[in-house]
Order: C-alpha cells, then sequence, then structure tokens
C-alpha cells in the first residue's frame, strides 16, 4: 500500500513536520483512499473537492473496484461495446449510473448511486400484452411521464394479460420486481396537466393476479385489488434472489386479469423495475 | 515418575498442552480442570505446557516492546518478517513510534484473548472496547490509521478508517475543511474541473 510515501501538502504553513501534529490533510493519499473506501460514492465525489490530495485519494482504482458490481466485467463486455478507450474503475462506476439501453432501446439498466446496486426499467413496448393491436382494447400514449417516454393505456377488455421478461447478469443479491401503474390517465387542458378518470372501472370485481418466475424455479404469485390510484404506483410483484454472478437470469413476469365475466378499463402501464429489494422505499419515494 | 510416562501419555498431553496463547480464564476449554492442570504442571515442570515465544519490537524512538508472538503476529507484517527469519533479536518498526506502538499492542492483545465472538458477552465486551479504543484525538487516530496500515492489522485499519469515514459522513465540504483544517489547494481553473468530473454524483 505504500505508506512510506507520504504526500505531504505542498503548503504546510507552520513549516515544521513534526509528526505530532498529524492532520487529515497531512495523511498520505494512499491512507486517505483507505477512509474514502468506507464511505458511499457521493460523499467520495463531494471529498474529491476538498483539496488536491483528496482528489487523487477518490479516483483510486480499489475504491472503485469494490463499489461496482462484482460482475461488471460482462455488463462492460455486453452494453459498452461502443468504448474504445481504457475507462478507470471511477470512470466506469460513472458511466453505469446514467442508464444503459439495451434490447433496442426498450430496457435499461442503470447502477444506483449511493449503493452501486443494479436497477433495470423495462418499457411496455417490450411487454407482451394481448390486445394490444386493437385500438379498441389498447393504445400506446406518448407522455413524458415515463423513462421511455410511451406508456401503454387500456380503453377496455375482458381478457387482460400483460407478459414480459428479461435475461440479464444480476450481479448476487435480492431483487424485487415492480409493475408501475395507474388508474386512469392525464390529459392536457390548456396549460396544465389534469387527471382523467373516466373510463376506470370494472378493478373492484376480482383483484389481479401478478406472478414471477425465474430460470432457476423461483416463483412468486400474489393478487391485490386495484384501488384509489390517482397517480402512479409501483405494485410489487415479487423477490427472487440471485447467487451466481456468472450466470445470466431469466426473469418472466405478468400481470393478469382474466375474469371474462366483466371488462374493466382505464390501466396506464407504464413499465416493470427491477431492483434490489433494499432500494424498493426509494423508488417509491420518488414518486 | 517419568518412568510411567508412556506413549499414551505423551500423545494424550503434547498437542492439548501446546497451545498458541498462554492459558487464561478466557481460554477455550480444553477438557481439564484447574486443579487437574496444577497436578500436572507440578509433575511435569518442563516447559510442555506453553510454547508461546515472545518477540521483541522497537519503535521509531528506540522503545522496545516484548509481546507474545501471538499477539505480534497480528500484524501480517510481522508475520511475514518472522516466517522470513528476520525476527532474531528484535524486529525494528522506524514507521511506528512508542506511543502508537503501545496502543497498537494493547488492541491486538485484547484481539487475540477474546475468543471469536462465540459468545454474546465476549462480543459485546470487544465492541465496547473497540469504540473507547477509538476516542482519541484526530492526530492518534490518524497515526493509528498509518500504523495499521504499515502493520498490516486488518481489523485495527477497519476499525480506524471507518471512525475517521464516520467523522466525515454527512458534513458539507466546508464543514469538513474547517473540522480538520484541510486547505484548498485548488486552482479556479482546477475546481471547475473537479466539479464537472463529480458532477454525475448529484445529478
Amino acid at each position: 500500500m505504500g505508506a512510506n510515501s507520504s504526500l505531504l501538502s505542498q503548503d504546510s504553513s507552520d513549516g515544521s513536520t513534526h509528526p505530532a501534529k498529524l492532520k487529515l490533510g497531512d495523511i498520505p493519499e494512499s491512507c486517505i483512499a483507505l477512509v474514502l473506501l468506507y464511505l458511499d460514492p457521493p460523499d467520495i465525489c463531494k471529498l474529491a473537492r476538498l483539496n488536491r490530495a483528496f482528489r487523487a485519494a477518490s479516483s483510486a482504482d480499489f475504491i472503485w473496484d469494490a463499489k461496482l458490481p462484482p460482475n461488471y466485467h460482462h455488463l462492460i463486455d455486453e452494453h459498452l461495446t461502443n468504448t474504445s478507450t481504457k475507462l478507470g474503475k471511477h470512470e466506469i462506476y460513472a458511466r453505469f449510473t446514467r442508464p444503459v439501453r439495451f434490447d433496442s432501446g426498450n430496457k435499461e439498466f442503470w447502477l444506483d448511486k449511493r449503493t452501486g446496486g443494479v436497477c433495470l426499467s423495462i418499457s411496455s413496448k417490450a411487454f407482451n400484452i394481448t390486445g394490444i393491436d386493437d385500438r379498441r382494447y389498447w393504445n400506446f400514449i406518448p407522455t413524458d411521464e415515463s423513462r421511455f417516454h410511451t406508456i401503454a393505456y387500456l380503453q377496455q377488455i375482458w381478457w387482460l394479460e400483460v407478459e414480459g421478461e428479461v435475461d440479464f447478469r444480476f450481479p448476487p443479491g435480492t431483487y424485487s420486481l415492480l409493475f408501475k401503474l395507474r388508474l386512469g390517465k392525464y390529459t392536457k387542458r390548456p396549460g396544465r396537466w389534469a387527471s382523467n378518470n373516466e373510463g376506470v372501472h370494472g378493478w373492484d370485481i376480482k383483484p389481479v393476479q401478478y406472478q414471477l418466475t425465474a430460470s432457476d424455479g423461483q416463483h412468486a404469485v400474489s393478487k391485490c385489488f386495484l384501488e384509489n390510484m390517482g397517480c402512479w404506483e409501483y405494485h410489487h410483484v415479487g423477490d427472487f434472489v440471485v447467487d451466481d454472478e456468472n450466470a445470466s437470469t431469466k426473469i418472466k413476469f405478468s400481470l393478469t386479469q382474466i375474469d371474462c365475466t366483466h371488462t374493466k378499463g382505464g390501466l396506464s402501464v407504464d413499465s416493470v423495475l427491477i431492483c434490489p429489494s433494499n432500494l424498493v422505499k426509494d423508488f417509491r419515494a420518488l414518486l | 515418575m517419568l518412568k510411567n510416562l508412556n506413549s499414551k501419555h505423551i500423545q494424550r498431553f503434547s498437542y492439548k498442552y501446546l497451545p498458541q496463547f498462554p492459558i487464561s480464564p478466557n481460554s477455550p476449554k480444553l477438557g481439564f480442570s484447574r486443579s487437574q492442570i496444577a497436578n500436572y504442571r507440578s509433575n511435569f515442570p518442563t516447559t510442555i505446557m506453553s510454547s508461546s515465544k515472545t518477540i521483541v519490537l522497537r519503535s521509531s524512538d528506540g522503545e522496545t516492546f516484548e509481546v507474545d508472538e501471538a499477539v505480534a503476529v497480528e500484524s501480517q507484517t510481522i508475520k511475514h518478517m518472522i516466517e522470513d527469519g528476520c525476527a532474531d533479536t528484535s524486529i525494528p518498526l522506524p514507521n511506528v513510534t512508542s506511543k502508537i506502538l503501545s496502543k497498537v499492542i494493547e488492541y491486538c492483545k485484547k484481539h487475540v484473548e477474546t475468543p471469536n465472538a462465540d459468545e454474546k458477552v465476549a462480543e459485546e465486551d470487544l465492541k465496547s472496547f473497540d469504540a473507547d479504543f477509538v476516542k482519541v484525538d484526530q492526530s492518534t487516530l490518524f497515526d493509528l490509521i498509518l500504523a495499521a496500515n504499515y502493520l498490516n492489522i486488518k481489523s485495527l485499519l477497519d476499525l480506524t478508517c471507518q471512525t475517521v469515514a464516520d467523522m466525515i459522513k454527512g458534513k458539507t465540504p466546508e464543514e469538513i475543511r474547517k473540522t480538520f483544517n484541510i486547505k484548498n489547494d485548488f486552482t479556479p481553473e482546477e475546481e471547475e474541473e473537479v466539479r464537472r468530473e463529480n458532477a454525475w454524483a448529484f445529478e
């Protein structure tokens, strides 16, 4: 580690290098870097602005190596093929905190800034929706409310079935899968957005069913009544655990309500979010 | 008495009576009562009882400290020196003053004596020792980080770095500059560059 190679700050104004008055500004870069290892990336970036020694310490590779997911090499190989220059670990981390699109732009993943956890968002365009071709049932509505700029809106239907899947190399951990849904849609009136609940019907008769299946056999099923949802909400479908960092995990998920004795309508489907389970409350707080 | 010693005795006692560290009240149970041990000791007053060697450490200001080998090898640096055969007389530690070295030895002793967090009481005791251990002035804390790094004592390094990290966490750069008396040596251009480089963390 080289504690012997000290990098004393250049302006030691007191002139003396008496070791007894050692201050944080005087300890070697390598030791500052050791301390920074115990902080979150946002804190590390904040401290990089303190002075030159901190700036140098904050870009130490070993710090960012610890913050990146263990299988980040796979993520680079698969998703950052167009970068020709060799990026330092600090830059790799920074790059991955911005969403990376894949699968024809219908899916994107990013690292949570604070924890480095991998989060995924899947657009409604990537879903397999029964009746999506029939404009009487479903429509894609362009909007800025979604990170993909499109939501799928259900006018009315008897057989509600929304399915999707994703194949991704998740780093080991426990993840939650959530549907981002809303009852009703926003329409633009002159100068403002107004929530429009016309057409919302049929959700109080039977619950909708959520299902989640992982390629290694993990399975979750739940039912819930959709109600009072004038705003976007994340609906928890289930959790899955990833153990192997080298294997790709295929996740299938669905939202169904196939009781054909009644119609339902007025549902906006934005996307599916997959994130580490401990970050679900942060995402909910953002809505 | 010795003629009664047969191979069965030797097999039974030799490996059990060569502990890594001196038998103390906190040692793992060896399966013999105190009176049995005392009885054995009085009948076999040879040095089978304890094989703990001591190592002499010399601080930068010339003071020497004699410590049990088991305590000294908490430091990977010292451990490698012993294994490489450089520890015949004393081990010089030119980067560590006597004040810091005595604290480091105190830390290592406590951690060697306490069995590996098997009992809740021992774990709590160790935690509270650690918490008190780092209640020192800033200058000593940074010296301890440097020493733990040089001596390669992971648990001490974790403890001291985490303590400083906790002191920094949640403070603005200005507050940190004031608390730790850090001078801003950036030129305005450098300052702007750093801000841009790290803007991603605040978007």
